[in-house]
């Protein structure tokens, strides 16, 4: 796993890791930039679907999200379930910041995404 | 700033490179490299991630906000290249427009994300030559040659 946080010129901080889901070797990237957080989970070499997910302020007490795919497959309802539960977890940690998640997996069962979403909560520090 | 002072700029980052003020990172099929630059009073933060045939690069003018993504790729029939907005719409066609020669000069598909505003020229060319060459160098190191 490396980790790096921000040296003394560069103002992101980074992590980035391997984890095997479901036996597929999977990379995840993870990037803090000043008003988003970034996510790439790769198993096939490219960045793949890219979803858009914040929060939005409204006038009741429980959050809403807005989740959607900006570039890529959009009838993959797993892929916008999966956004939506890491949002979800980011606005409970306390950050309001949007969410740019990319997901370039060989499949889209529940099995994969539940484990993209455990390995990204485990090791993030929103 | 004209092409000599470029030039010798290209030349200090490349001995900077050597010297280990860039940070790199290796995993798996993935090189992460970011480094920052300062140039005409503007800090340039770069971070670019390099998978086998794509490309994310981000680009920090001053700050280190996402900024307006783009992507762009060679497209059938002809090999043209097109890009499009994705996120974060704006009038100006910087970015875009160095997510397009980022394509032509690397023959990958790029993901940019830059905060970059418009009328500033030799930032533009600048970036482009920085960019491409850790680019280069990036598929350079991992066996291949660049084709540029």
């Amino acid at each position: 796993m490396n980790i790096d946080n921000s040296t003394s010129l560069f103002p992101l901080s980074q992590l980035n890791f391997s984890r095997q889901i479901k036996g597929n070797e999977t990379e995840i990237i993870i990037s803090r930039y000043d008003d988003h957080f970034l996510v790439i989970a790769t198993q096939i070499g490219t960045m793949g679907t890219m979803l858009y997910a914040r929060k939005e302020e409204g006038v009741s007490i429980n959050p809403t999200f807005n989740v959607s795919v900006i570039f890529g497959k959009r009838d993959e309802p797993m892929l916008i379930a999966c956004a939506r539960q890491l949002i979800e977890h980011l606005s409970l940690s306390g950050s309001s910041r949007p969410l740019v998640l990319s997901l370039g997996l060989k499949d889209h069962s529940a099995e994969t995404l539940k484990g993209i979403v455990s390995a990204v909560i485990d090791n993030s520090t929103w | 700033m004209d092409s000599e002072g470029l030039e010798k700029k290209i030349e200090e980052l490349k001995l900077k490179e050597e010297n280990g003020n860039v940070q790199t990172q290796a995993q798996g099929q993935l090189q992460i490299i970011t480094f920052s630059e300062l140039i005409n009073d503007v800090s340039l933060h770069f971070q670019i991630i390099r998978f086998p045939k794509q490309i994310y690069v981000w680009i920090g003018y001053n700050t280190a906000k996402l900024g307006h993504m783009y992507a762009a790729a060679t497209t059938r029939p002809n090999n043209m290249v097109s890009v499009t907005s994705i996120l974060g719409g704006v009038s100006d066609n910087t970015g875009s427009g160095i997510a397009h020669r980022l394509v032509l000069k690397t023959g990958l598909n790029v993901i940019l994300s830059c905060s970059i505003p418009k009328n500033s020229p030799m930032i533009e060319v600048w970036l482009l030559s920085l960019t491409h060459s850790h680019i280069c160098m990036l598929t350079l190191s991992i066996g291949k040659l660049c084709p540029f």
